[in-house]
């Protein structure tokens, strides 16, 4: 038997190793770049690529942390950047080898999270709002643009059990502080607490707390209304108008404001390969090859020159491109110290728990 | 008599193959025996298990680190270097009911998976043992057979199989409706928790009570058959007590695993579906609170260990 | 035989149970539609992405690799380690088999890593079986030790009687009587194996890629039928690697002894 294994094993173990001198290695979200961009690079820079997956910007963190290498590029949201690089973590950017820098819009260069963009250049950006069911809302007689569509007991109740609302603690803290009309950084302790007691009061009403699955839950018509990010509610739509349902997933910004995620692509300390690093982030600058992610899922481009290339009907949605106006309600999380997350989560473990 | 006689019989029979093993006896050779069998074994875990979780365990005397990981261990002022150890982390957890509420919660929830486990395993190793020698391999495989298919996506079929949108519970909902029942939804709640729990640990439950079942001798039963005794006797008598090593070994790799799981109640629990497993996950993926997470790990680890041996300890005595 | 029709009937019940979800793998493995969640329409497209997608089929071939190895080897470890455990009176051992199991795998999993950077051993394939060894070896030793449990010993006596060597008296009396234990072992190993995420995450090197760490990260957007597409070959290849296995030595997925 055992032999028997090894004989199996051995049998698969010469087309894994595979020596690739000439490889970029970038850790990215999975599904955040198209594949023919990552062919095309390849094509360009004569190399291969090889992608290592996270699902959440503090798993990035959590291995980085103790001690993981060999990783070139990066896609961390720009809010931990800031502390990435005072850990230590990622090399400052050879301004030299990005001719194309200048293709990001100024709103998103110079961030309080890596002033001068001497560690980061901006990839993509997702807003957190409000996806929902068009017809369902519609029949039941409900405007959906603010967030009292998720924390308000007169408007719940007739949606009960077909909301979901994000698992994350800074997000959903967030919703609820911009419903009250504070910052989503705030730091008040009680200011927290009666964020507390507005999820808590509304907690009865949703379905559940979900990161991931709510898109299929919503294309399916399971679930009416979600808290969620603008590229996995435009998703939510595709796979709804794929399917042939007889409703359109829409999208919402609430008129409080909400939190901005602008992704940022950094270079690790120990880089095996800076060269191609730079070479791949000049790349991606290109308007041309920026745009690809737009057109796949629905993300929001930093990129200036991206704009011209984007399908008309994603650039024509006002909740991913939002006029200047709406723009200056949308905030960036900031890091906050450990004394503060212990706080938060004790928070979040009673809402959770309740 | 013949009310009398099977037990007693019965028991004698039984107890022969319960009986403790020999000890080898301490000769040098034996000695030597003893140190190549657990030698191996023994310092695979400590290098790959033991040290590295050593590192975690001093991680709880220490403070988080702003961006993950831990502070440094010393820290400089100007009276000079000191060591940065506390014991905040723990009186954290011992000072605050909100966690050993969410300890409690999660026995309960591995204690239950544990039991419908244990009650759709049985009678199915049971069967698998009694099967003809050939079909035995056979129905092993095919117990297993679908776990080799990825857990999320298995998980993913119960979110459709339980979804308000489903023939099943649509099927269902009619049949309570016949009895002038409101219908119910499933998903998102813990009774969809449970249903997760059992499917994902159910072969780790049926494996362990299959060994252990297939080396009853039918001998046995035939003897207490002759002696008279029913179908329930014969099977509460005989088969059960000899089968204990087995249901022990099938309710230690169900209740432990079970007992910090976190990703079943992520993905098929409601708004208070989580387990502690959920904010052991929460220090290390969300809180970035190493310690925290090593002191609810610690006393996760140090409750289940001794679960398990609390339960072997009774059962030796129950042997007796 | 004493195969009641109840004792059928609630067997039956229980594959049932089993092959509920399996069902809706497979047949969605064949839907038209991006998302898993309703079915919309036949379709072959998936394979046909899948057998274009070098990335998952790389993972999937390193899954099942590294599943092979780790089963191999946390057997015999762990079938020494059970083996121990019921012939000797050990103290240490039963609690470094018992607590990986208990303890939560996001703790494994960082803690290998920060020893794995420290002793310098570069992350990889070959880190990610180390780790799952470590945590396979209790499943194994356990499931072996319920087999030995009230085994009689008057056979291995009565064999070392006869003169045979401690060792032989193993391999030709007590191995054959605890293969079913060792093999039971062996398919969880092999099951906990290829499942494994968290801790596969933390200790995957960069470009090391298994499937579940593929899977788990689509999450974040929508886990394609292409998944439903690789679990069910990757389903089929490990049951004919297996069902090949038994054809080539008959009985040695079997108990040796004859009733």
């Amino acid at each position: 038997m055992k032999r028997l294994l090894l004989v199996a094993a051995m049998l698969a173990l010469p087309a894994v190793v595979r020596a690739q001198d000439n490889v970029l290695h970038i850790y990215n979200w999975n599904d955040y770049i198209a594949p023919e961009t990552v062919a095309r690079f390849e094509k360009q820079c004569n190399c291969k690529v090889k992608q290592s997956y996270y699902s959440d910007n503090e798993e990035l963190l959590a291995k980085l942390a103790a001690g993981a290498k060999g990783y070139d590029i990066l896609v961390p949201t720009s809010n931990y950047v800031l502390g990435m690089a005072k850990a230590g973590w990622l090399q400052p950017l050879d301004k030299s080898r990005l001719p194309n820098l200048g293709n990001i819009l100024p709103a998103y260069m110079n961030t309080p999270f890596d002033p001068g963009n001497k560690y980061s250049v901006p990839y993509a950006y997702t807003i957190t709002m409000l996806g929902y069911n068009e017809r369902k809302i519609k029949e039941l007689g409900l405007t959906i643009d603010s967030w009292s569509a998720i924390f308000e007991p007169r408007i719940l109740e007739k949606l009960k059990g077909r909301i979901t609302v994000l698992d994350s603690q800074s997000e959903l803290m967030a919703a609820a502080l911009k419903y009250l009309g504070y910052s989503v950084n705030d730091r008040d302790p009680k200011h927290w607490e009666q964020a507390k007691q507005v999820i808590l009061e509304a907690k009865p009403y949703w379905a559940a707390f979900k990161a991931s699955g709510y898109i299929e839950q919503l294309a399916a018509g399971n679930i009416w209304l979600v808290h969620g990010y603008s590229s996995d509610i435009y998703l939510a739509d595709q796979g709804a108008q794929e399917a042939k349902q007889p409703f359109r997933i829409r999208h919402a910004l609430p008129r409080e404001g909400a939190v901005l995620a602008l992704d940022a692509m950094v270079i690790h300390k120990s880089a095996p390969r800076p060269d191609l690093a730079h070479q791949f982030i000049n790349f991606m600058l290109d308007g041309k090859n920026s745009v690809d992610l737009t057109n796949m899922i629905g993300s929001g481009n930093p990129n200036g020159a991206a704009l011209a290339h984007i399908k008309p009907e994603i650039k024509a949605m006002s909740a991913i491109f939002p006029d200047a106006e709406t723009a200056k309600k949308l905030e960036m999380l900031k890091d906050m110290t450990s004394r503060e997350r212990r706080t938060m989560n004790r928070i979040w473990t009673e809402i959770k728990a309740r | 008599m013949r009310e009398k006689t099977p037990p007693g019989i019965v028991q004698e029979a039984a107890s022969v193959p319960v009986k403790a093993p020999a000890r080898l006896p301490a000769s040098p050779g034996g000695r030597l025996a003893r140190w190549l069998v657990s030698g191996p074994p023994l310092l695979y875990l400590a290098v790959f298990f033991a040290i590295p979780t050593l590192i975690m365990v001093l991680a709880s005397f220490r403070f988080p680190g702003d961006f993950g990981g831990l502070a440094p261990i010393f820290y400089e002022d100007e009276t000079g270097r000191h060591l940065d150890l506390t014991l905040e982390n723990y009186s954290r957890f011992f000072s605050d009911f909100l966690y050993t509420e969410l300890f409690i919660k999660s026995f309960a929830y591995a204690a239950l998976t544990t039991l419908v486990c244990l009650l759709i395993a049985y009678p199915l190793a049971m069967l698998i043992a009694r099967s003809p020698k050939k079909q035995r391999d056979l129905l092993v495989l095919l117990v297993i057979l679908p776990f080799w298919s990825n857990f999320l996506i298995r998980v993913y079929a119960w979110m459709i199989i339980l979804g308000p949108n489903s023939v099943f519970l649509g099927a269902f909902n009619r049949v309570l409706g016949v009895f002038g029942l409101e219908p119910v939804t499933l998903l998102y709640t813990p009774f969809a928790v449970v249903v997760g729990l059992v499917y994902v640990h159910l072969p780790f439950m049926v494996l362990p009570l299959y060994a252990n079942l297939e080396k009853h001798d039918p001998a046995l039963l035939d003897a207490a058959q002759d002696l008279g005794a029913n179908a329930w006797n014969r099977f509460w008598r005989v088969t059960w007590p000899l089968s204990l090593p087995g249901v022990f070994a099938g309710a230690a790799l169900v209740f432990i695993p079970a007992f910090g799981i976190f990703a079943i109640p992520d993905i098929l629990g409601g708004t208070s579906g989580i387990m502690i497993g959920n904010v052991i996950k929460q220090q290390f993926l969300d809180t970035r609170d190493w310690p925290f997470g090593s002191v609810l790990s610690i006393v996760l680890t140090v409750t289940a260990v001794a679960l398990a041996g609390l339960a072997a300890a009774f059962a030796r005595r129950s042997r007796l | 035989m004493r195969r009641s029709p109840w004792l059928w009937a609630a067997a039956i019940g229980a594959f049932l149970f089993l092959y509920l979800p399996l069902v809706i793998v497979v047949v969605y493995s064949f839907n038209d539609s991006v998302m898993n969640a309703q079915w919309v329409g036949f379709t072959f497209d998936w394979y046909r992405k899948l057998f274009a997608n070098e990335e998952m089929l790389m993972a999937a071939r390193n899954s099942l690799v590294i599943g092979l190895v780790v089963s191999a080897v946390s057997t015999l470890l762990g079938t020494m380690a059970g083996y121990a455990m019921h012939r000797y009176k050990l103290r240490v051992l039963p609690f470094l088999v018992l607590a990986p199991i208990a303890i939560p795998e996001i703790l494994m999993g960082v803690s290998l890593l920060i020893f794995f950077v420290a002793i310098n051993l570069t992350l990889g394939l070959v880190s990610i079986a180390l780790a799952h060894i470590a945590f396979c070896i209790g499943f194994v030793a356990i499931v072996v030790r319920a087999r030995l449990a009230g085994m009689d010993e008057s056979l291995v006596e009565a064999a070392r009687d006869l003169g045979a060597t401690p060792l032989q008296a193993f391999r030709l009396v007590t191995l054959p009587l605890i293969m079913p234990g060792v093999i039971a072992g062996a398919l969880m190993a092999f099951t906990l194996s290829i499942d494994d995420f968290v801790i596969t995450y933390f200790t995957a090197g960069a470009g090391a890629m298994t499937l579940p760490l593929v899977i788990y990260t689509m999450v974040k957007i929508t886990v394609t039928p292409e998944v439903n597409a690789v679990s069910t070959i990757l389903m089929l290849v490990t049951l004919v690697l297996i069902v090949v296995a038994m054809r080539l030595s008959p009985g040695a997925l079997r108990a040796g002894e004859e009733k």
